[in-house]
């Protein structure tokens, strides 16, 4: 078959070509040899196959199969390229497009951040580097000296970058100085022509207008990790990016970031650029305004610093849960975290005694002690335990069972209705009413102030606190609640713990109330454009329904520990401005040693020391702010916290009635100005024009 | 004056010489294309080459003048004479690249190993036509042919020059096996051929050669060298697709992805900048070219004739199918040229030559005609 097959083609190739070579020579009429056509139709297929066979020359036999290969290894490329370049076409396409084009990110400048009243916190500045790509792998002497003189940078500092960058593609430029002033960006610029492949890189970097300021809210930026990188969105990070690693810059890093720009170069083979293609501009982040007040942040926090106290500050509107100051002390130092932090100044944060890393506002739970007698005072009086007259004799201290607790004034306060008993803190008074309500009464109303729950402030790692209750203890430490310890919940000490935040929010709930707003910081999120995209609205979390008569008791009660002959909170008094503040103070046992008792202040180990509080509220009569201080070991909210409390508050209002002053004014001002300048009185009092200097006229006014 | 039969010019073969410029041209557009630069425009290198390719169109015509059967007998003076200069290229040329290859004569530098290939064509043609052995050649019959390889082949392999070499002795096997053998005798060589190639590759074959062909067999092994050279090819052909990115437009070749882009990666460009249309178009001119070439041996009037058509179809047959094949990505990289395509001096008046040598062979097999044309003088 094959044989006969071949045989047919042998015989026709010739005649195939004879043929052409006929057509060629179209008018000459010559007979053509070995044309058997004819013969082959006469003769039948026996014949011609056996005249084939013993005519056939070897050679002849020999060059089919030779045309045969040429067909196949034709076929075979053809197919070939079929494949590479239908086939697989497109894939190929855009590796040849990996190869040539290659895209750079171009940093966005984040988002800049505002107080309420649109202070700069952080913003951005252009910071200059200088680059050099490597068009060869020899350095010029002349060059080296140029480079040298004008960034006044030893000459082996510069080859030591150039060295460590020799193991990357020789594309990727080599950074030779950073954040270079504008003096040496104007000399670099001017000696463009001695300093080829020399440039300058534009990159923005972060710029601290309150220096440490709320630095546990702001947090601060890093490059990014391997570990973030594999959560985040591969689209949006790449390895080396810069991220917010902590606080605001963590927590609204996708609002801060914005989008980054692309520059698409062509490249060679060698990844010299050829020529730019059309790139993306990078998009700013959005800016975020505050609740914050930094100046009010900035008492806070000089205050705290004073004393090189550890503790929180906050301050809220009450009537809208508006943070005004958020201050953990002590501060971090945001510059140190510029480009990563070193190992030794980590080290040394974390083997400071007042644990600056730790962010006391929300990660910091310690004991209410005497400000969580409000609570008590609440449940008391709603649940019908007692009433504001009802009063308790406290002889300094209040026998239950065996045991004798003591109330911290020795001597006692005698005849306690609840009025005083809030002013001077009366522990015996609370004991009781404690004991009455039991721990898990106690414990439902301290809820209802939110504490033991998370606030969902903006903060990081935030710590719900404890309210204890009888099934708390059985499921935590296996063993029924004894009664004995109810007198310690009454008074806030035992297993109670608050961060500072939610303390502030119990206090704005007295002062409003009833009514617990969600702690916000984020006033309003403005994109590029101007657009607001997202504005601050009170968020409610719980009310007190029906409390508001008892908590007015209590209001006048705290009121009283301020403005009282014998109140504990007289230290935050703000007679000056002529508002009457509404607060409580309380000393938190840290350990309860015997041998420290009766010891002096300062013969007590620092972290041995009681923690100081005071949280208050202002102005009494219609308050809207509420503050609340922390100090860590500061041992007597009276004396340490009630007077930086104090501080605050003065701030505060006095920049309200500044602000109300300045509005009165304006006020006036725009009711004196009754004509409105017209165009026509513009041109009568014509444009002072100065002739050596044209830089001030409008455009399309001829210069002189 | 050369004499010549003016009967001859009615035979001439237009077919031949419309194929070799339509290669040719093509040859010469994407040399223009591989070789320009945004920067310096045209490269003195095209120019070079058509003046290469004129010098081929005029040695063609010195070379049909004169029948095949003459040359013939010239062949062994010419061995001998390239013998001479591969052996001088060895011993007093210094090295360039790593190989000794080329002899400077100033205006030119001459690649022995390109002609050496069709001289060995000539000497093994006349040597199977002058020798008839009845049943086919024996194994003694050989031995003759084997030496008139083996001495080039030695010679070039020691340059080193492996793709010329290899190309030898594909020659001598494919013409050994044209001419008549014993099945015994093919035997023999299959097996010592076989036993040849192990000891090569175990002992003679330098370190980077083998290494290519182990990068071809195993790619990831050497993603930066060879590897990369046959990735990037197959990149360039590819990204092609149908219709090519346009005359100057590949961007493989232009920005210095595809190395040896006028040599031996020629045909990559062309790929690249006309697609799979245009090589197709390409691949099935060179196709019909070889065809006709086959054609003329099978018509030629003598079997010196026929052994020699076919040895220079072979010679262009296989270089181009090892070339194309490599920039396929179907064989590692070997260097050899695109014949007719590729940039070269020596390649391209070689494989010219070879074309003049198969018009030569065409127009000399036709019986003298019967009725002289009207201005025929004898």
């Amino acid at each position: 078959m094959l044989k006969r097959v071949s045989a047919k083609i042998m015989d026709a190739l010739p005649v195939f070509f004879k043929k052409m070579q006929r057509n060629n020579k179209q008018n000459r009429k010559r007979a053509e040899p070995l044309l058997d056509s004819g013969r082959r139709h006469d003769g039948g297929v026996t014949p011609l196959h056996q005249r084939d066979e013993s005519n056939l020359n070897g050679f002849k036999k020999k060059a089919l199969y030779s045309l045969a290969l040429l067909t196949i290894f034709f076929a075979i490329a053809i197919t070939r390229l079929w494949f590479l370049q239908i086939q697989e076409g497109e894939r190929y396409s855009q590796l040849a497009d990996s190869n040539r084009v290659r895209a750079l990110e171009i940093v966005a400048p984040r988002g800049n951040i505002y107080d309420r009243r649109g202070r700069e916190i952080v913003t951005n500045r252009p910071s200059f580097n200088v680059t050099w790509v490597r068009e060869s792998n020899r350095i010029d002497d002349a060059w080296l000296k140029n480079l040298t003189r004008i960034l006044n940078q030893d000459a082996s500092v510069l080859l030591e970058r150039v060295r460590k960058m020799s193991g990357v593609p020789a594309h990727i430029p080599v950074r030779l100085a950073e954040d270079i002033d504008w003096e040496t960006v104007a000399r670099i610029e001017n000696s463009r022509m001695h300093l080829p492949g020399i440039k300058i890189e534009v990159v923005p970097l972060r710029v601290y207008h309150y220096g440490n300021l709320a630095s546990h809210l702001i947090g601060y930026l890093g490059e990014i990790s391997r570990e973030e990188l594999d959560r985040m969105d591969r689209q949006v990070y790449r390895g080396g990016d810069i991220i917010g690693k902590m606080g605001l810059e963590r927590l609204r890093e996708p609002d801060l970031r914005g989008e980054k720009g692309r520059e698409f170069m062509e490249v060679n083979a060698l990844g010299f650029e050829q020529r730019n293609l059309k790139g993306l501009e990078p998009l700013p982040g959005n800016d975020l305004y505050l609740t914050l007040d930094m100046e009010l942040q900035k008492i806070a926090e000089d205050l705290m610093a004073e004393g090189n106290r550890a503790g929180a500050v906050v301050a809220m509107e009450i009537n809208t849960g508006r943070m005004l100051v958020l201050a953990s002390a002590p501060a971090l130092h945001l510059e140190e975290f510029i480009g990563g932090i070193s190992h030794r100044a980590w080290q040394e944060m974390l083997d400071n005694p007042l644990h600056p890393l730790v962010n006391k506002l929300v990660q910091g739970q310690y004991p209410p002690a005497s400000t969580y007698k409000a609570v008590t005072a609440l449940a008391g009086l709603s649940e019908g335990i007692i009433t504001p007259e009802s009063t308790y004799y406290c002889p300094g201290h209040f026998r239950f069972g065996n045991r004798i607790y003591r109330c911290w004034r020795r001597g006692g306060h005698g005849h306690v209705d609840l009025k005083k008993a809030m002013a001077e803190s009366c522990d015996v008074y609370f004991y009781n009413v404690g004991l009455k309500l039991g721990v898990d009464r106690i414990a439902r109303y301290a809820r209802m102030f939110g504490f033991g729950a998370l606030t969902g402030i903006e903060m990081e790692h935030e710590k719900p606190g404890l309210v204890p209750t009888a099934d708390w203890k059985r499921r935590r430490h296996g063993e029924p609640w004894m009664e004995g310890e109810t007198t310690s919940i009454a008074i806030g000490q035992g297993f109670n713990l608050v961060t500072p935040v939610q303390l502030n929010m119990m206090t704005a709930g007295i002062a409003n109330g009833g009514t617990i707003f969600q702690p916000a910081i984020v006033e309003r999120v403005v994109d590029p454009d101007g657009q607001v995209i997202e504005v601050f609205e009170p968020n409610i979390l719980h009310r007190l329904t029906g409390q508001g008569r008892w908590l007015k008791l209590i209001r006048d009660g705290m009121v009283e520990a301020v403005n009282g002959q014998r109140g504990t909170g007289r230290r935050a008094r703000l007679d000056a401005e002529g508002i009457i503040v509404g607060g409580k103070t309380g000393t938190g046992q840290v350990v309860r040693l015997k041998q420290y008792r009766g010891l002096k202040d300062e013969d007590i180990p620092y972290r041995f020391r009681d923690h100081a509080w005071f949280t208050c509220f202002a102005p009494a009569n219609n308050p809207e702010i509420a503050v609340t201080v922390l100090v860590e070991h500061g041992l007597h909210g009276s004396s340490v916290a009630a007077p930086i409390a104090a501080a605050v508050l003065n701030g505060y209002f006095e920049d309200k009635f500044r602000e109300q002053a300045r509005a009165v004014e304006q006020e006036e001002l725009r009711s004196r100005q009754p004509v409105m300048l017209s165009e026509d009185m513009l041109i009568d009092v014509g444009f002072p024009v100065y002739e050596d200097d044209d830089t001030w006229l409008p455009a399309g006014q001829p210069s002189h | 004056m050369l004499r010549f039969d003016r009967r001859l010019l009615q035979h001439f073969d237009w077919v031949m010489l419309l194929m070799l410029l339509l290669v040719s041209g093509m040859a010469l557009i994407n040399l223009y294309s591989a070789t320009y630069s945004a920067d310096t425009g045209v490269s003195g290198i095209f120019y070079r080459q058509l003046l290469f390719f004129t010098v081929g169109l005029v040695s063609i015509v010195l070379v049909i003048t004169q029948d095949y059967q003459k040359l013939a007998k010239l062949g062994f003076v010419l061995y001998f004479f390239t013998l001479i200069l591969l052996l001088y290229t060895l011993l007093f040329v210094k090295t360039i690249g790593g190989a000794q290859r080329w002899i400077d004569l100033g205006f030119f530098n001459l690649q022995p190993s390109e002609p050496a290939k069709l001289i060995l064509i000539l000497v093994l043609a006349s040597y199977y036509a002058n020798t008839e052995v009845a049943g086919g050649y024996r194994l003694r019959d050989l031995i003759k042919p084997v030496i008139l390889t083996i001495i080039p082949f030695v010679l070039v392999l020691k340059q080193p020059d492996l793709g010329t070499a290899l190309i030898l002795v594909v020659i001598f096997v494919t013409l050994t096996l044209f001419v008549k053998l014993r099945w015994a005798t093919i035997g023999i060589l299959g097996g010592s051929g076989l036993l040849c190639a192990f000891v090569g590759w175990k002992y003679l074959l330098k370190e980077y050669q083998r290494k290519r062909i182990e990068t071809f067999l195993n790619p990831e092994s050497d993603p930066m060298h060879h590897g990369y050279q046959i990735l990037q090819s197959k990149i360039a052909v590819g990204s092609g697709q149908v219709f090519g990115k346009g005359f100057l437009e590949g961007t493989q070749g232009h920005l210095h992805f595809l190395p040896e882009r006028h040599t031996d990666f020629a045909f990559a460009v062309w790929a690249e900048e006309w697609g799979f249309a245009g090589s197709v178009f390409f691949l099935s001119c060179y196709f019909f070219m070889l065809i006709w070439g086959v054609n003329i041996a099978m018509s030629a009037k003598d079997k010196l004739g026929t052994v020699l058509a076919f040895g220079c179809v072979m010679l262009i047959f296989w270089q181009a199918v090892i070339n194309l094949f490599m920039i396929m990505g179907l064989l590692p990289v070997v260097g050899v040229p695109l014949p007719l395509f590729s940039y070269g001096g020596s390649s391209l008046l070689t494989n010219m030559l070879a074309i003049g040598l198969l018009m030569n062979v065409r127009m000399r097999s036709f019986p003298a005609s019967p009725v002289p044309s009207p201005d025929f003088r004898p």
